[in-house]
């Protein structure tokens, strides 16, 4: 008898089929994960099996029985847990209290000691035997703190446990702490959903996978009968062709030169020489440290040492002015809070680097702003017409395109870095973003790229770096290397 | 319903939500104007020059207050307080001539409502929490400073205060002034721009290389000015002052500059719309009065229609 | 061991207490045992200040601790006072009734607003402070409105056990209830959660729209009980000044380690917190220092606290240590070469 299943789903969002015609079922005892690329659907489909989602076409069923499940708290009463990647434990409370949190069943003096005791079996179970209930939350690692809310889930009488991406950040000697909550779990007949990115992870400790590509089920298979080249046969199968430019690179000296860059805790002794028209990617999952790189060469980490040359001359860390005036140019992750200014205008955001060069006695001349502003839309491909709309009116491609259209012309090229540049961005957008970066290349920029999207590398960079977990695990030149191998880098297949 | 379709749903009729906020704005502006205008007495010169002048004082405050929030950092309770200290400052220095008093109180409010920003840009402390901090050292520095008594002017001079020029009383002049000012500054300078980038989103403006500090440094400093300034025009028209004369401003402030349309959640802003707020709220209490309604029921009703008009503007905004 | 022993007098659950002691200790010292400070009369005096400023700075706190900021608190204090006191002639208890329903309406209307239309509480309560100032206004005729019942207002402020008065001793009851529920109870972990981070508690399950609203029923309740009382141990009912009562509300929420981003303080924290401020407020006053003074120490520790908090302060420090290591190593090779 299958816990949950779903058959024959289909959602659309706006004119986009996100999940096509997705068949999938659940058993107890079984750990099963679901793999898939950024974009593939599986958070979709996630959300359609814990409520958060209704399916267009399609019958969710529970227990065999065709159920449609309203809403999260409804999931709940139906034994469905979600253990999201980002955690929803309150920062400001103990343990014993975020276990207890929101579950209806409470009574009134809720720190009787019958909860206690259940709030200790379940941090047993999960193998927080040593972690007492009443220790603050915020003093916790994420790796400790995914246990909790697994626990959290326990105290709901959970049955089906879905857990996204659950070991992006956590160390090897948690991750191993994590299996063996799952193992235990499993064994007490619990159905357990695993959504990853690692294919090492998935043969360690699932019994089948599942892959979704581009919406639909690619197939469902045991993990005791295939093999990991398989398996990234089944998500990566499509050609990498249009999507990337061709080009030839003009590598015209050295640009940037890092030594021993260290940003505690995460990243040590990083080193880099990067070349003028060259697009360098540094590969690496969340918590490799990639993106933590880049952000300390753009001034932005207070706590980054080492030393940085950009284009001969020293620059200093830990300060985004230091970085400007090196002509060190940074678009980062986290769009929507640090890359686009979304309740000013298209053409306030595509000169929000340029003030100066317009400014006279303090005075901007506006007319030629828009001139710029224009010309600049124009450059990036976003519509004239939308020049004075308020961005967070565009879609997160088109504003991705701002936040790229911001360092077009800029006085003297530099080092333009860039971290998961076509994050959250539609295929359509993602082909214009690659062109505009090859463009930067041919100005003579120095890019670099953090990017946790191995086709994105591979279809752009010049030169790949692959970081694990803070140090560098590979370099290789373009031609050199191929998907499986930056693959088996960055997810450090040496856990056998 | 889902955020995401429901998000979509909402973006596809856009501009038609637009639209129809514009008109319900309209439509209430008009219903505005059209009690004003039928009101008897409304458009006589005696309740125009009061208008005025009741406009003129807390009018420069709620410009200066504009500048606090187009920066993201809400309000400030001590703006009022910096009035009356402005006020005091202006008339202790006025032996030594107008022009020198009135740098004196400029400077004053400058530095004292700067270094609040200072504080608040550099270290990114509560702006809230530390206007009350101000506000509590401003009332003990002055009642030490004062030692409780009214302050009278220490010289001479103020008459052209009291005067007219082409009709329209001196105050709303000076009043008018600020509001251009304050709007070029806004609108037409790189520093306006870019407290408009920082009330936005700070972190982005940080990343695009803006220098947060001192953008939110300068907008304090500019309210600072406006409360001196408030608080000159103030000690002008009752030739004496004390701290009590910018009391309960900070509200009307605020208050108008919400009903005129900046967002309090910062990033958009400008001086003109603080202008049609003040204004608005103006013609509300005179209208009310010369109808006869009851001081308290002004008060009363003024408060109400405030929240409605706060309302009306978020509501907007969702689109 | 002393970086140890001040880190822990400084972290935001001791503060409180800590900034109590210290006025105490100062106020004692600068007294110098002239008797003055030390004595029943002053303690009582600051009871008296407590049952006030007590129950608006609950209320006020109670909104910051789930990251709002209910402005209308003065504004209840005032109208709370004046319903009482016109409809308590024949029964005071019917009078304080309606008073602190009052509240508990006007802050359910609030918070419906709130989280209905998804406005910041900046603006609503803003609009809820002129609004019920203004009913305040209409319901006194914009005059004092004198309370008949004398032997009420006698009763009120009587001294029993000569430190509390029934004023003093319901606002320290209410305190306790408050206390009680925050610790004990899951409505007290619930609030928390929600001031401390609002979206994971939406994902855990809890209905913050709720939590939010019966907040600002609870803090409109408390202002108003702190009006009804203060108005019938005055015998009377004025609109009161707007800023009389919000700052140092909100200064001794504060100094009461209510922190503004939301998740943090308790009602015990602002009972110090408030305790703290009546103690400076009294205390300056029965040595016979300037009040000024009060004004002075109160901003200054405010100021203290705002910077301490502040987010960049922790960053700009490491900044510096890091420059400041960077540069001794310069000059060290550059010695060296």
């Amino acid at each position: 008898m299958s816990v949950l299943a779903v058959k024959g789903v289909t959602k659309r969002f706006g004119p986009n089929a996100v999940l096509k015609n997705v068949s999938l079922s659940l058993d107890a005892r079984e750990i099963h994960a679901i793999c898939g690329e950024n974009g593939a659907g599986k958070s979709t489909l996630v959300k359609i099996m814990t409520g958060l989602y209704s399916p267009d076409e399609g019958v969710v069923s529970v227990d065999d029985k065709p159920t449609a499940i309203q809403n999260p708290q409804h999931a709940q009463e139906l034994g469905i847990a979600l253990v999201a990647q980002e955690l929803s434990l309150a920062p400001a409370l103990s343990v014993l209290d975020n276990i207890w949190l929101g579950n209806r069943k409470v009574p009134l003096f809720h720190r009787r000691k019958s909860l206690r005791m259940q709030a200790r079996a379940a941090l047993d179970q999960v193998g927080l035997s040593d972690l007492s209930l009443d220790a603050p939350i915020s003093g916790l690692s994420i790796g400790r703190r995914q246990l909790v809310e697994i626990a959290r889930m326990l105290t709901r009488d959970a049955r089906v446990f879905f857990l996204d991406e659950p070991t992006a950040t956590l160390s090897d000697v948690e991750i191993e702490r994590i299996f063996d909550a799952l193992r235990t779990l499993k064994a007490e007949g619990k159905t357990i959903v695993y959504i990853t990115h690692r294919l090492g992870e998935v043969f360690a400790v699932c019994d089948s996978v599942s892959v979704l590509r581009n919406g639909e089920l690619v197939g469902t298979r045991p993990t005791s009968e295939i093999d990991r080249g398989h398996l990234m046969e089944m998500m990566l199968g499509r050609s990498i062709g249009e999507m990337y430019p061709t080009w030839q690179s003009k590598p015209a000296g050295a640009a940037l030169t890092i030594k021993n860059l260290h940003v505690p805790p995460v990243v040590h002794d990083f080193n880099l020489v990067a070349e003028r028209g060259t697009v360098t990617c540094i590969a690496g999952q969340i918590g490799s440290g990639a993106l933590t790189i880049l952000r300390a060469l753009a001034g932005l980490s207070a706590v980054a040492t080492g030393e940085v040359t950009v284009l001969g001359k020293p620059m200093r860390l830990r300060s985004v002015a230091a970085a400007r005036s090196a002509n060190v140019r940074f678009i980062s992750e986290d769009r929507a809070g640090e890359g686009v200014f979304l309740r000013l205008s298209v053409g306030q955001n595509l000169t929000a680097t340029k003030l100066r060069e317009h400014t006279t006695w303090g005075v901007l001349a506006r007319a030629k702003l828009r001139e710029t502003a224009a010309k600049l839309a124009g450059a990036v491909g976003v519509d004239r017409a939308r020049l004075f709309s308020p961005a967070d009116e565009l879609s997160g491609g088109n504003q991705q395109k701002l936040a790229f259209g911001r360092w077009i012309g800029s006085a003297q090229p530099g080092a333009l870095l860039m971290n998961e540049p076509t994050r959250g961005v539609d295929v359509g957008a993602r082909a214009e973003i690659y062109r505009l970066v090859r463009g930067f290349c041919d100005q003579g920029y120095c890019v670099v790229m953090a990017s946790s999207d191995i086709e994105e590398v591979l279809g752009m960079a010049d030169r790949i770096i692959c970081m694990y977990r803070g140090h560098q695990v590979g370099s290789y030149r373009r031609g050199e290397v191929n998907m499986h191998r930056v693959l088996a880098d960055i997810t450090h297949p040496a856990a056998a | 319903m889902t955020e995401i379709a429901l998000g979509s749903r909402l973006r596809g009729s856009g501009l038609r939500a637009r639209h129809l906020v514009l008109g319900i704005r309209i439509v209430a502006a008009a219903t505005i104007a059209g009690f004003a205008l039928t009101t008897q007495g409304f458009l006589s010169t005696l309740s125009i020059n009061a208008l005025l002048t009741a406009i003129s004082f807390v009018g420069c405050v709620a410009v200066g207050m504009t500048f606090i929030t187009l920066t993201g950092n809400i309000m400030s309770l001590a703006l009022g307080a910096t009035v009356s200290a402005s006020a005091l400052t202006f008339l202790a220095t006025l032996s030594f001539g107008i022009v020198p008093a009135l740098l004196f109180a400029l400077l004053f409010g400058v530095v004292i409502t700067g270094f609040q920003g200072f504080l608040v840009g550099y270290f990114q402390a509560n702006p809230i929490l530390v206007s009350i901090a101000a506000l509590s050292l401003l009332l003990g520095a002055a009642a030490f400073a004062t030692g409780g008594h009214r302050i009278y002017p220490a010289g001479d001079g103020l008459a052209i205060f009291k005067g007219r020029i082409a009709g329209i009383p001196v105050q709303a002049l000076c009043f008018f002034a600020t509001v251009i000012a304050a709007q070029f500054i806004l609108s037409w300078t790189r520093i306006g721009r870019q407290m408009a980038m920082v009330g936005s989103s700070s972190r982005a403006a940080t990343a695009a290389g803006i220098e947060t500090t001192w953008t939110i440094t300068t907008a304090y400093m500019i309210a600072g000015a406006c409360a001196a300034i408030s608080g000159v025009l103030l000690a002008a028209r009752y030739g004496s002052g004390d701290m009590e004369l910018g009391a309960g401003y900070d509200y009307t402030a605020i208050a108008a500059v919400l009903v005129g349309g900046t967002a309090i959640a910062g990033g958009s802003g400008s001086a003109l719309r603080t202008l049609v707020g003040v204004t608005v709220i103006a013609i509300i209490e005179v209208v009310l009065l010369l109808r006869g309604f009851s001081e308290q029921l002004q008060y009363l009703i003024t408060g109400i229609i405030v929240l409605a008009v706060i309302m009306l503007h978020v509501v907007g905004e969702r689109r | 061991m002393i970086q140890q022993v001040g880190r822990f007098l400084i972290a935001p659950a001791a503060r409180p207490f800590t900034i109590m002691a210290g006025a105490v200790v100062v106020l004692g010292l600068i007294d110098r045992g002239s008797g003055y400070f030390f004595s029943l009369g002053t303690l009582f005096s600051v009871m008296q200040l407590f049952a006030s400023l007590g129950l608006v700075a609950l209320g006020l706190g109670l909104s910051m601790m789930v990251r709002e900021f209910d402005l209308s608190v003065a504004g209840m204090f005032s109208l709370a006072g004046c319903i009482a006191v016109i409809t308590g002639g024949a029964n005071p208890w019917l009078g304080a009734l309606l008073g602190v329903a009052a509240g508990v309406f006007s802050g359910l209307i609030q918070g419906l607003i709130m989280t209905r239309l998804k406005l910041s509480s900046v603006g609503v309560t803003l609009g809820g402070l002129l609004t019920l100032q203004g009913l305040a206004y209409v319901l006194s005729g914009n005059q004092t409105v004198s309370y008949p019942n004398m032997s009420v207002a006698l009763g009120l402020n009587a001294p029993f056990a000569q430190l509390l008065s029934v004023r003093s001793a319901v606002a320290l009851a209410v305190f306790l209830l408050a206390a009680l529920v925050m610790r004990y109870t899951y409505v007290g972990r619930d609030v928390i959660a929600t001031g401390s981070d609002r979206r994971a508690s939406r994902v855990a399950g809890l209905n913050t729209d709720q939590i939010l609203i019966g907040v600002f029923a609870a803090s409109g309740a408390s202002s108003a009980l702190a009006g009804v009382l203060l108005s019938y141990s005055l015998g009377a009912a004025s609109p009161v000044g707007l800023s009389d009562v919000l700052a140092p509300a909100a200064a001794a929420a504060i100094v009461g380690g209510v922190s503004v981003v939301g998740g943090r303080g308790s009602p015990a924290g602002i009972a110090a917190g408030v305790l703290t401020l009546c103690i400076l407020r009294s205390g300056l006053s029965a040595i016979g220092v300037p009040p000024y003074v009060h004004d002075l120490v109160t901003g200054g520790i405010l100021l203290f606290i705002a910077v301490l908090d502040a987010p960049e302060l922790a960053r700009h420090i490491t900044a510096w240590r890091l420059d400041r290591a960077e540069r001794r190593a310069q000059t060290f090779t550059e010695k060296l070469s």
